[in-house]
């Protein structure tokens, strides 16, 4: 009887699974793609289109490192650190300049993006060798399932708990938000906003490069790696609006949750579509995305007084 | 069945007017009407929702409550760009000229909607000399002083023919004599017909042009009557000294 | 009233001299060059120009969205790429006389309504600036990377097989039962290019260019003066999107394929860096650095393919930052200035203080 009930319930219990597994890969991939250029956006307003180029480098870093023989992990740190500090460089000799002209830096770190994949192309050829996915599979029911994009999903979780901390909880945090909120009253209040800027770009672009590293060993590394990641990164980013601490997450909640139904059911391709006009439906109906939508809830009228 | 009634005296109304801000309400419940042809000044201290009033009677923003109607009809939903072809004018805090545009560029986008193509040479000539720009035509709009930049935002609200002006802040920035020559196109501007309501921190100019002076407070209005009547009112002078 | 004539013949003077800018003369000498061009040309270059001349009609159409109404457009390609696609398929399931004329007319409308559609979610949801960039490269990354996926036969419209990555073959334009190449084509190619320009510089001459001028500088304060701005961001994408669509016609119809590559990420790089390198704000511009450009780009394509982009690139980024109204267009504003300076009387306005710059807020 018990064995019965077990064989019935085991099918339905293994594709609860399948769902939550292919749920959390695609929210996975959709914060980590987006989450640098979230940061970059809601602080600076600033689109960093060499976004994915800069994933691209943090995929060519974290390989390099990790085939000279420093431990996986430690290689997409070294990844972060370096795409970061490449990002400060960047916003002192570009994007400080652009500033009140955003459309000029979009199109600039557009050129810079050009630049780096066309450079590594001619630095490296068509690809280079990857390096293997770690930590190996398991099975459940019939299927088996990479530990890997397990970990990537927490990895995901835990750096959305990071920023909420470093942006809610630090000095740093504090002086970033009253940057945000009003640069001039921000600096007459003594802060350094020129310098807010370029930690805040290294910041974003250190974390599209630990992005990038942490991909890298699940795809082929080819310095138009940063293609795989863009039109999620920029689906993420235009449904959460602003406010990468409330919108992102929430964006890529939903979009993960479309993303994986389409995929399961008609196929990646299909899935792309989909996310993007579920886009440019949320646009419609909500301008400032998801984080329009928590300002407009939390702001509400709250009745009579 | 009456006659056909001669066009009511009351040209803006609004109503039980709230807009909310998150917690804060820059305006409260506000009634205010204004007949044709007044020369109305809004004062108050900082705070008092002026600003936004220009911007919910301009439908840059919508109100939380209330209705405001304009030549007797309910103007809330109308987009902001339906209101100025129906007879809304107004000149911005901020400059709201085309700094990178020239002065005579700037004047034919503001007027290109109102007057025939025919006679645009002619009427943006006479709009600009109207505010002492004629000669300045050719140049670019950054480059004049700000006070001349006033002068070419109010020109520019003026070549729709508006049935109603709003002007925030007219004389910003500008010296005693730029002042008293705003002060009199203002009131010429109101001698031929156009209703204009004007927000004004600088009472000598107040003083100048109005002739009713409406004092908000806290997003409601809170004194309303003549010059001399606000002056004398001490209840006002408190407000302004933070005495409530 | 002397003041007025005064005016009015000062306008009259400024009609004159803007009829008679080094902008304008630079347009008729191209003209003229590429009228007598075939004639002493081989018949490989004239095609080869022809193909030139096609590619400029996409920068022209990028040149109209970003410089003249302010709107950063990346999917440009992407109307050009079901510009082409559409034609070809109307083409290859009609075979009467004028078919691929009216393929023309379908193709290019298909991209125009594509257009005018996401502009309605965008800007009637008021997505603007960065945001209309981050959705426009959405849409042109989507697009490539669905077509690239069709390459199995049910993926195809009546006769006309999609073919995925491989790409489509295209009917070349016939007129009656005559195909146009070689020279034909490159006159049709040509008048088309003339046509589009003349009518945007009318247009942009215009009321409704006024207008657009005016929201690329200040879209809130536009509104107040009357204008439906959404209404006419709509337009001009649309109107964008067709002229990006007829580029992808001739470009179809002149090489006889299209594929997903034409339309993809690579291929939304270079109107971008035409259109920054040459001048945004002149379509005259545009014009001239895309041909130039696109030569410059097959002479690098022999030696050192992978060169080009990385040159064009930085060519981009420095106009960006330190010549932002383009090489060309700065150049023909020189030669103005130069050659015109007689002309240009500055009429001085009395020199009081400048007025206080005003910081543009992010929103």
């Amino acid at each position: 009887m018990l064995a019965r009930i077990a064989s019935e319930v085991r099918p339905v219990l293994d594709g609860v699974f399948n769902a939550f597994y292919q749920y959390q890969d695609s929210f996975a991939f959709l914060v980590l793609s987006a989450i640098g250029l979230a940061v970059i956006f809601g602080m600076m307003g600033v689109i960093n289109l060499a976004h994915g180029e800069l994933m691209m480098l943090g995929a060519y870093i974290t390989v390099g490192a990790a085939r000279s023989g420093v431990p996986l992990p430690l290689a997409m740190l070294v990844a972060g650190a370096a795409v970061g500090l490449i990002g400060a460089i960047m916003e002192v000799l570009i994007v400080r300049r652009l500033y009140g002209r955003l459309l000029d830096s979009v199109a600039a770190t557009w050129a810079v993006g050009l630049i780096l994949s066309q450079g590594m192309l001619i630095l490296t050829g068509p690809s280079i060798q990857g390096v293997a996915s770690p930590l190996g599979s398991f099975r459940v029911g019939n299927t088996s399932y990479s530990w890997y994009r397990l970990l990537l999903g927490a990895v995901a979780l835990a750096l959305l708990v990071a920023l909420y901390l470093l942006f809610m909880r630090t000095r740093f945090g504090l002086r970033a938000r009253a940057t945000i909120q009003n640069p001039e009253i921000a600096r007459a209040l003594g802060v350094d906003t020129a310098r807010m800027y370029t930690v805040t770009f290294a910041l974003g672009s250190a974390l599209a490069g630990l992005a990038g590293g942490l991909y890298a060993p699940t795809a082929t590394v080819v310095p138009f790696f940063g293609t795989n990641f863009m039109v999620e990164a920029f689906v993420t980013v235009i449904v959460g609006g602003a406010n990468v601490l409330v919108g992102s997450p929430l964006a890529a909640a939903l979009l993960g949750a479309i993303n994986a139904f389409l995929a399961q059911t008609w196929g990646l391709y299909i899935a792309r579509v989909g996310l993007l006009v579920t886009t440019i439906i949320v646009i419609r109906v909500l301008p400032r995305g998801m984080s329009g939508l928590v300002d407009r809830w939390r702001l509400r009228p709250t009745g009579a007084r | 069945m009456a006659a056909i009634a001669s066009p009511q005296p009351t040209l803006l109304a609004l109503d039980r007017i709230a807009k909310q801000f998150g917690g804060v309400r820059a305006v409260d419940g506000l009634t205010l009407t204004v007949d044709r042809g007044e020369l109305r000044c809004l004062i108050g201290p900082n705070g008092a929702g002026k600003s936004t009033i220009f911007k919910l009677i301009m439908g840059a923003e919508q109100p939380t409550a209330g209705t405001i109607r304009f030549d007797g009809r309910v103007i809330n939903r109308w987009p902001t760009w339906r209101r100025a072809r129906e007879g809304l004018s107004i000149k911005m805090q901020i400059p709201g000229v085309y700094p990178e545009l020239t002065v005579r560029d700037n004047m034919r986008v503001a007027a290109q909607n109102h007057i025939p193509m025919g006679s645009m040479e002619d009427e943006t000539y006479r709009l600009l000399a109207r505010v002492g720009l004629e000669h300045a035509g050719e140049e670019l709009t950054k480059n004049l002083s700000h006070g001349q930049q006033q002068w070419l935002e109010i020109g520019m609200a003026l070549s729709a023919s508006p049935q109603m002006l709003l002007l925030d802040e007219p004389t910003a920035g500008m010296g005693p004599g730029e002042t008293e020559e705003t002060a009199r196109l203002v009131q010429s501007l109101n001698a031929e017909g156009t209703t204009i309501v004007v927000i004004e921190h600088d009472m000598a100019f107040v003083r100048r042009v109005a002739r009713n002076v409406t004092v908000l407070h806290l997003g409601r209005v809170f004194a309303e009557g003549t010059i001399a009547e606000i002056e004398a009112n001490e209840r006002v002078t408190d407000i302004y000294l933070g005495r409530t | 009233m002397a003041a007025a004539t005064d005016w009015g013949e000062m306008s009259a003077m400024n009609r004159r001299r803007r009829a008679l800018s080094s902008e304008n003369l630079a347009f008729v000498l191209f003209v003229a060059f590429m009228v007598i061009y075939p004639l002493m040309a081989d018949e490989f270059s004239v095609g080869n120009v022809a193909y030139f001349l096609a590619m400029t009609l996409l920068a022209v159409s990028l040149a109209l969205i970003w410089g003249y109404a302010g709107i950063l457009s990346f999917g440009q390609t992407a109307f050009f790429g079901i510009g082409g696609y559409l034609y070809g398929i109307f083409a290859l399931n009609y075979d009467w006389g004028g078919a691929t004329l009216v393929g023309i007319v379908v193709g290019v409308l298909a991209g125009g309504v594509v257009a005018a559609t996401l502009g309605y979610f965008m800007f009637y949801g008021g997505v603007n600036d960065v945001f209309v960039g981050l959705t426009t490269l959405a849409l042109t990354l989507v697009l490539q990377t669905f077509m690239a996926q069709t390459a199995g036969p049910e993926w195809a419209v009546g006769e006309a097989r999609l073919n995925g990555y491989n790409g489509m073959s295209v009917p070349q334009i016939m007129v009656g039962d005559t195909v146009l190449f070689g020279r034909q084509l490159f006159y049709f190619h040509l008048v088309l290019l003339v046509g589009v320009y003349l009518i945007l510089r009318w247009l942009t001459g215009s009321r409704w260019g006024y207008g657009l001028l005016a929201l690329r500088e200040n879209r809130e304060r536009t509104e107040t003066f009357g204008y439906n701005v959404r209404f006419m961001q709509v337009q001009v994408f649309f109107l964008a999107g067709c002229i990006a669509a007829l580029s992808g016609v001739l470009y179809a119809s002149w090489g006889g394929y299209i594929d997903p590559a034409s339309m993809g990420l690579t291929a939304a790089v270079t109107p971008v860096i035409y259109v920054a390198i040459g001048g945004r704000r002149s379509i005259t511009a545009a014009v001239i650095a895309t041909m130039i450009l696109l030569k410059l780009s097959q002479s690098l394509a022999s030696s050192a393919p992978e060169y080009a982009l990385v040159v064009f690139g930085a060519l981009a980024l420095l106009a960006v930052l330190f010549v932002p109204e383009g090489f060309i267009l700065s150049l023909l504003q020189a030669l103005d200035r130069w050659v015109f300076r007689g002309g240009r009387r500055r009429r001085h306005v009395a020199p009081q203080e400048p007025a206080p710059a005003q910081p543009r807020r992010v929103s």
